[in-house]
């Protein structure tokens, strides 16, 4: 018997480390070489080595005196947090009305939205592009804030719904009986109860923002507010010659922001990602 | 008269789903200023719908449907009914503390200074002792705590009326028994005027001054318990109320040499012994319904019938002895306990002086 | 029935009257103001999506039945454009490349399980750490991620290029992102790497909803690892598996960004997924009406490979309504 449980045991242990082991490996390694990069001087980037022999923050100093690094970082803050914002105000109260209220047309309507989620977006670049420079959204910021919408609205809705739907029965029927307007429910009493998963919703909506690079780099030009995904690819892919190390800080400088989202949100994304099949 | 009338509501008519559902087909109720009415009906007469229609969460086809202290109030938004509704899950707001639960309604109308309401919500909760609760939130609460706080968001706002729709239905079966007493002093103690929805017929039995009995949409009958109770206006009633169940036999009415005999399959029973049993003469197939405490087990004699033990439920003050005559189960309520045992032939007599008899459509004859 | 007796010639007494306001009571009237509240609410979204997506979707599928060029007048050209490219011969190696490349959703789903069986279990210490750190690849912009494996795979610089000549599994350096075999799989190697976090994420949130009495409870029945894989993680998080390969595979083959970078779309066609072909035709060709024309295919196979399991995810959904 006791032998029995402690080979019961010991094979879960023994499968769950070594595949933890193999996938944080998988992951780490070319982190780890990439991040050590980051501290080598110009010439030592022409050897595969994993410490420097000399630390340097040469490659960090012209990023961002030279090549302006810092501008686009901003400029990718500025993409996501517009993107955030707007993407609530348009979802939040979309979700909560799909969520709790009833209406005709409600499923079809619904499943038309999430259909939206399955979406090819590269398609939208064309019409996109037409239609900004027509009305003047073209190379602006609010351009791209719009554009992102359509990525975010469809996800945060069905990920919201869910949850509203999920909220405790009679609660806003209970605040209009104390005295709340149908709005006034909403906003006392539903907006609160759903800030933990509008929060997390709001860190995903930015990091599409910061993250994108089809519609930032379709939609602006080098004298509009290109981010710091542009600059990237431009540089990985532009010249003939690629300053490694200093292409290497860049990619740690964006992004390193949205996996300090992601760690100090972990627990909330968790739950936010938890689909219900139902 | 028409002044002191607290709710009415007249003809009320609620259909879903484009008339289709009909959760209440006509309903009518009028309870005095400070009454208690109990709701009481199965599951899916429309007891909820209606109250929902007078609190407002739920439009009436018909526009004079609800009056409160003599307004038709029937097209207002709930918020300006000053109608207080408890719900059956208790709905109290997760995010706030209890304290803020309960002042909710006043929060929102603001008619009182900060410290007047400070004042008045610690005045409720110390009427419902939830007085060291305050500062919690409702997640940190029993079932029952809770419970008094909805009641207390109630309470405080010194609303025209109180809405419950089943608020004990999730507490435990010692912890509703309490809170019954309780509502019920409460509800003395403030003399507000009180519609209490349940489809525990113990629970409406012993709260309500008057009840009121739905089926299928409409009243059947509003009396008070003893009237519910013992004089039930049509067969639903009859065999709705009750525990253990009435007994229900189908009946012929016979006449032989004048004098009415009552036959059914299992007896023959002489008819002069219930009163007003000359009505009885113009029917011929009759439903025959015998309270379990109207049957007793006796020696034998002309008018009683025989019959068989089957089981024993002994309920400690009482016992109910379920019995079969010729195919038919019968059961006795017994006070205390009883000698017979399982299998025993015993002699019944059933006290047709309380029984009940309905004609074929269910009306009582 | 009662109105034709109420016409009926000879018929003395009109009842007609009280029929239309029968009629009338026995449809419900909404709360005015919560419809106000519904439509208020929903306005947004709604025009978000018809003006943002549908709109321009059935223009363009206007625009592909049009030679649709970026100056100048569009022509109205039929299915002339679906024929050109069902008759081009790197239209089907485009289709075989993205159903190579849609592969990477399998990839990503077994490093996705294991992380996530792994981490689930109760004895690992520093949970939150090692979660944090899988989550990488996915938090960081593609293109973040896209330069990274470049710099990596750097025929002459690059580290894994360095080891495998070091160890001796090639012999002279591998072009990756211009050799016509080897780019396809990079591209859909460096995907999986990239993307694989999302299914992780979307996993373990369903294990951790497994209740442990489970587990307990098919241990005391001597379940042995496997049977109890089978028979209780397995069914519990099956929802959460579809809907996540359903939206990897469609995710996969509308980004762009990375294939877009590695490689451009080259060698010749060898990398050009639909979505890069469409960007090709859209941005170097200028043929809009082309590029839209890839863009329904790209659809329509999105469609096609994502249906068995939109199907095995909606009767997942009826089995949970069921029960
Ligand atoms: N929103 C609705 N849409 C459609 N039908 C409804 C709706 N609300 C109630 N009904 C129907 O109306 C009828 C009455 O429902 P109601 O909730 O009033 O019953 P009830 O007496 O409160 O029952 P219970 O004791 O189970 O609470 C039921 O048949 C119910 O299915
Ligand atoms: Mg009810």
């Amino acid at each position: 018997m006791a032998m029995h449980t402690r080979r019961a045991t010991l094979t879960p242990k023994v499968l769950s480390y070594s595949g933890l082991a193999v996938v944080l490996l998988i992951v780490l390694i070319p982190y780890g070489y990439i991040a050590l990069t980051a501290f080598k001087p110009a010439e030592e980037i022409f050897d595969v080595r994993w410490l420097p022999r000399v630390w340097s923050l040469d490659a960090w100093r012209y990023a961002i005196e030279f090549e302006q690094f810092h501008v686009y970082i901003y400029n990718s803050m500025i993409a996501g947090l517009g993107a955030a914002v707007l993407a609530l105000c348009v979802a939040v109260p979309g979700a909560y009305v799909f969520g709790r209220k009833q209406f005709r047309g409600k499923d079809v309507m619904f499943y038309i939205i999430v259909m939206a989620l399955l979406f090819p977006f590269v398609l939208l670049v064309v019409p996109f592009t037409i239609l900004w420079v027509k009305i003047g959204l073209y190379d602006t910021m609010p351009g791209l804030w719009l554009a992102y919408q359509v990525f975010i609205i469809p996800f945060a809705i069905w990920i919201l719904r869910a949850y509203f739907a999920e909220l405790p029965r009679f609660l806003e029927e209970c605040a209009m009986v104390y005295g709340c307007t149908a709005f006034k429910a909403f906003w006392r009493v539903m907006l609160p109860l759903a800030k933990p998963i509008i929060t997390s919703l709001m860190f995903l909506a930015f990091l599409v923002g910061w993250n994108d690079f089809l519609f930032s780099n379709m939609l602006t030009t080098g004298q509009g507010p290109r981010t710091a995904s542009v600059i990237i690819y431009v540089s990985a892919v532009g010249g003939e010659r690629v300053e490694w190390d200093v292409l290497m800080v860049m990619t740690l400088m964006a992004g390193i922001p949205p996996v300090l989202l992601y760690i100090l949100a972990q627990g909330q994304f968790l739950k936010t990602f938890a689909v219900r099949s139902y | 008269m028409a002044e002191n009338i607290g709710i009415r509501v007249h003809n009320l008519r609620k259909t879903f789903q484009r008339g289709r559902v009909q959760a209440c087909r006509n309903v009518n109720l009028q309870l005095a200023e400070g009454a208690l009415m109990v709701l009481l009906g199965p599951s899916g007469c429309g007891k909820t719908t209606t109250l929902r229609c007078i609190a407002g969460l739920e439009q009436p086809d018909n526009d004079d449907a609800i009056w409160v202290k003599g307004r038709n109030i029937t097209r207002l938004q709930p918020k300006d009914r000053n109608l207080a509704f408890v719900f059956q899950d208790t709905a109290l707001f997760p995010h706030l503390s209890i304290r803020r639960n309960i002042s909710f309604g006043l929060d929102m109308h603001k008619t009182y200074g900060r410290s007047e309401r400070r004042r008045r919500v610690n005045e409720v909760a110390e009427l419902l002792h939830v007085e060291d609760l305050l500062e919690r939130k409702p997640h940190e609460v029993s079932g029952g705590q809770a419970q008094r706080v909805a009641l207390g968001r109630a309470i405080v706002m010194e609303p025209d009326a109180f809405l419950l729709d089943e608020p004990l239905a999730n507490l435990d079966a010692a912890l509703r028994v309490e809170m019954r007493t309780e509502i019920k002093r409460i509800q003395k103690h403030l003399g507000i005027t009180t519609i209490f929805v349940t489809h525990d017929q113990e629970e409406a039995l012993s709260l309500g001054d008057v009840i009121a009995v739905m089926r299928d949409g409409e009243v059947q009958q509003v009396g008070t318990s003893h009237e519910i109770y013992h004089y039930p206006v049509n067969f639903f009633v009859a065999t709705f109320i009750g525990s253990p169940p009435l007994n229900c036999l189908p009946c012929h009415v016979q006449t032989d040499n004048g004098a009415l005999n009552l036959a059914s399959q299992a007896f023959r029973l002489p008819l002069e012994a219930a009163g007003g049993t000359a009505s009885l003469r113009d029917h011929g197939e009759i439903m025959l319904g015998i309270r379990p405490e109207s049957i007793a087990i006796a020696p034998e004699r002309p008018d009683t019938v025989a019959a068989r033990v089957s089981l024993i439920e002994p309920l400690g003050s009482r016992t109910i002895v379920i019995l079969e005559a010729e195919g038919v189960e019968l059961r006795a309520l017994v006070q205390g306990e009883t000698s017979v045992r399982e299998g025993e032939a015993v002699h019944l007599r059933l006290d047709l002086g309380r029984a009940f008899f309905f004609d074929n459509a269910g009306n009582r004859l | 029935m009662a109105r034709q007796e109420a016409l009926h010639p000879g018929h003395p007494i009109d009842i007609s009257p009280a029929l239309p306001a029968a009629a009338a009571a026995s449809r419900p009237r909404p709360v005015a103001a919560e419809r106000w509240l519904i439509w208020l609410f929903l306005l947004p979204t709604v025009l978000f999506l018809v003006l943002l997506l549908w709109l321009p979707f059935l223009q363009g599928v206007w625009m592909s039945f049009h030679k649709w060029p970026f100056i100048g007048e569009p022509e109205w050209i039929g299915l002339q454009n679906y024929r050109d490219l069902f008759g081009a011969a790197y239209f089907w190696t485009t289709i075989r490349v993205t159903l190579l490349y849609s592969l990477s959703t399998a990839l990503q789903l077994a490093l996705a399980l294991a992380a996530a069986l792994a981490l689930n279990q109760s004895f690992i210490p520093l949970k939150s750490v090692w979660r944090g750190v899988m989550l990488m690849p996915y938090a960081m912009p593609p293109v973040v991620v896209g330069a990274i494996w470049m710099y990596l795979l750097d025929p002459d610089l690059g580290m894994v290029t360095h080891y495998l000549l070091s160890w001796g599994i090639i012999s002279k350096p591998i072009y990756w992102f211009s050799d016509p075999l080897w780019a396809k799989w990079i591209i859909m190697l460096v995907a999986s790497w990239t993307f694989w976090p999302f299914m992780f994420i979307i996993l373990l949130a369903a294990l951790q909803a497994i209740p442990e009495s489970y587990y307990e409870l098919a241990e005391v029945y001597g379940a042995n690892l496997w049977r109890r894989f089978r028979v209780v993680t397995l069914p519990h998080i099956r929802g959460a598996m579809l809907a996540a390969v359903i939206i990897r595979i469609a995710w996969n083959l509308a980004k762009i960004e990375q294939p877009f970078q590695l490689t451009g779309g080259g060698p010749g066609y060898e990398t050009s997924v639909l979505s890069i072909l469409t960007y090709r035709f859209a941005y170097l060709s200028g043929d809009f009406g082309m590029a839209f024309t890839v863009g329904l295919l790209l659809i329509l196979v999105t469609f096609v490979l994502i249906a068995p399991f939109l199907h095995g995810f909606q009767k997942q959904i009826k089995q949970a309504r069921r029960r």
